[in-house]
């Protein structure tokens, strides 16, 4: 033990450990790129969002999106203030989103160890949310076969959806296959959310239905001629991303 | 030994080197003075490529007849003009005759270079000399036929060229003379700033009216208030020279290197006389047209995009924000004849230059991918006939084309 302590380099681990700071050294300044004048500019440059056009399910199967459609008109239910979250287009932002980076995580580490952590530690578990759909929606209907004489969930009664949903979110449900029904149904929940209130260029929030229900303005960026209008209602109508309406020529 | 050999050398290098100053001591302010022509001239412009050595020939410039590529004008011997006799460079400047009696093209527009004193020329010549020679063989000849036969420029020469130095007016202020003679000659403002002919020649009747090329449109500077530069004091069009942004505006495009490479440059007085010339020249309507109503259909397409747009920046009355932000209302390249340089900038973007005393260089964003021709056409349409501007309305087929 002492002996591997005071152990000395040898004079070839001195000469190569000397000959890899020189190279690191040297090949720092190379990597750094110094501007000067002015900034880097291109012409045309952008980086703008793909339009997620309706037409076909990239991820889901039929009676995955079927299911899916059923959740997200119960979620956000069609009434005298906003359309239902299957008209609205959430499941066609969220087949979008799952064969995209979220579906598969690509931007997240996501390599062990897995351990549980704190809810304000997020989702722990090693699998991706294209997994959790897939699991999660089998689940789910083979839950509501067993236990409601053989109907898939969106065969239910939107009174007995509810409370399927109800039971989920409490995890009083059991679900197979070892899918926990509280996360999942987290799960669906911010992602029906997110379908409803995004940018309708994503594929939800249909004509940006959300954005009228709530008075939110959309995509603009600059309130200036209105900071001193007290107490008037904002007057022009929402826009999204790739414009409104009003935009229309004909 | 090979130290002693080394600083034997380096001696005699030194003393060579001294020698060869104390020889010439009234080359170095010819050199000096050539440079700054240079400058007025602004050679490099056309002659230096993005980060290629000076003046080794630039990029093709894109003519209604076909390609021209800028030579090579160090003194290499063997791909410059280092083969090339001051009477050669003087015949080219004055009468578009180079090396050889090889005929120029006027794309290198010596009908402006014809303007230059003698003296000026000479101080020219003795500068470039004096540029690091590079081998870099250019053929300038990329037009198709007829046009690249060179020959063919003594019958244009006949039609449209008027060689001749600059006669000052006496009538006029030296300061007035000072300037008509750099726009007029080594500045060459009208080869982009006046409209052409079907030949391609300067529309001299039309003299800094505003003309069309690569892409771009070089807009009216005169003194004309409604589309020229006469709604600018002196002051401004000084600072616009000189930093590349007033309170009104940001230049942007070829204007943008012109400014950085020379007229941010030039010397005070030679800016102040340039203002003080355009000030005086006239051209472009008198009366501004009416505006199209705000109850006509592209007006209100257009309103709403650019309220959704382009207010955030340039504001919901179209003022912009000084030194930021150019202001719309009341810009005269807003309110050009043609619509091309806003077409352009809509569509690509545009980044503002940078000068000594302007580094911010904030940038437009492209808006190609969000806009259809229809949009573009209508949001043009909008802002040049809002806050008391005026122009004719710009259609979708303008658009595509500059897509």
């Amino acid at each position: 033990m002492e002996t591997h302590c005071l152990k000395r380099p040898t004079r070839r681990q001195f000469l190569s450990s000397v000959a890899f700071t020189i190279l690191a050294g040297s090949a720092a300044p190379v990597m750094a790129r110094s501007i000067s004048g002015s900034l880097p500019w291109e012409a045309r440059s952008a980086d703008p969002p793909v339009q997620v056009k309706p037409g076909g399910w990239l991820f889901f199967t039929p009676e995955e999106a079927q299911t899916m459609e059923a959740v997200a008109d119960r979620l956000v239910p069609a009434d005298e203030l906003s359309l239902g979250g299957k008209d609205a287009g959430c499941v066609l932002y969220l087949d979008r989103q799952l064969v995209g980076s979220y579906g598969t995580s690509s931007r997240l580490y996501t390599k062990g160890p897995f351990m549980p952590g704190l809810a304000t530690q997020g989702y722990q578990a090693p699998d991706t949310p294209a997994q959790r759909y897939r699991s999660g929606i089998a689940a789910l209907n083979a839950f509501t076969r067993e236990t409601k004489g053989g109907k898939r969930f969106a065969e239910l009664a939107p009174a007995d959806q509810d409370a399927v949903l109800t039971d989920l979110e409490a995890g009083k449900i059991t679900l197979p296959n070892k899918v926990d029904a509280k996360s999942f149904f987290n799960l669906m929940l911010a992602n029906v959310m997110e379908g409803f209130f995004a940018d309708p260029i994503y594929g939800g929030n249909k004509d940006m239905a959300s954005w009228k229900m709530l008075g939110f303005p959309g995509a603009r960026y600059d309130y200036r001629d209105h900071v001193s209008k007290h107490n008037q209602p904002y007057p022009l109508p929402p826009v999204s991303i790739a414009g409104s309406m009003e935009w229309m020529t004909r | 030994m090979s130290k002693i050999l080394f600083s034997l050398t380096l001696a005699a290098t030194t003393f060579s080197a001294g020698l060869a100053l104390a020889q010439a001591p009234d080359q170095a302010d010819e050199i000096i003075r050539g440079r700054y022509q240079a400058i007025l001239g602004d050679c490099a412009a056309c002659h230096t490529a993005p980060g290629a050595k000076p003046l080794s020939g630039g990029l093709p410039l894109e003519t209604p007849f076909g390609q021209i590529i800028p030579p090579n004008i160090t003194p290499d011997k063997a791909s410059g003009i280092g083969n090339w006799t001051e009477a050669d460079f003087r015949s080219a400047l004055k009468t578009g005759i180079g090396h050889d009696g090889k005929r120029l093209y006027p794309a290198m527009p010596y009908p402006a270079y014809t303007r230059m004193t003698d003296r000026d020329i000479g101080n020219l010549w003795s500068y470039l000399r004096t540029v690091d020679p590079v081998f870099n063989p250019v053929e300038s000849n990329q037009l198709p036929f007829p046009f690249n036969i060179r020959l063919s420029m003594m019958g244009w020469n006949m039609l449209n060229f008027a060689p001749g130095e600059f006669r000052p007016d006496p009538s006029k202020s030296a300061e007035w003379n000072r300037g008509a003679y750099i726009v007029q000659g080594p500045g060459h403002c009208g080869t982009c700033h006046s409209p052409k002919t079907v030949l391609g020649a300067d529309e001299t009747s039309e003299a800094l009216q505003g003309g069309s090329l690569q892409g771009w449109y070089a807009p009216n500077i005169t003194g004309n208030s409604y589309i020229g530069i006469g709604s600018w004091s002196e002051d401004e069009i000084v600072q616009y020279l000189k930093t590349g942004t007033n309170g009104h505006t940001i230049a942007s495009g070829p204007m943008a290197e012109a400014i950085q490479a020379s007229t941010s440059l030039m010397a005070d007085e030679d800016v102040k006389a340039i203002a003080t010339y355009l000030k005086s020249t006239e051209g472009g309507p008198a009366q501004k047209p009416q505006p199209i109503p705000a109850s006509d259909a592209r007006m209100k397409v257009g309103a709403a995009i650019y309220h959704d747009t382009c207010s955030a920046c340039h504001g919901g009355d179209g003022k912009g924000a000084s030194q930021l932000f150019p202001a719309l209302a009341g810009s005269s390249i807003v309110q050009q004849p043609s619509s091309e340089t806003l077409t352009r900038l809509v569509l690509q973007g545009s980044q503002a230059v940078h000068t000594p005393q302007a580094k911010t260089t904030p940038s437009m964003p492209s808006l190609g991918w969000k806009l259809s021709d229809e949009q573009v056409a209508a949001v043009l349409t909008y802002v040049r006939n809002s806050w008391g501007n005026a122009a004719p309305s710009v259609g979708a087929s303008d658009i595509g084309a500059q897509r």
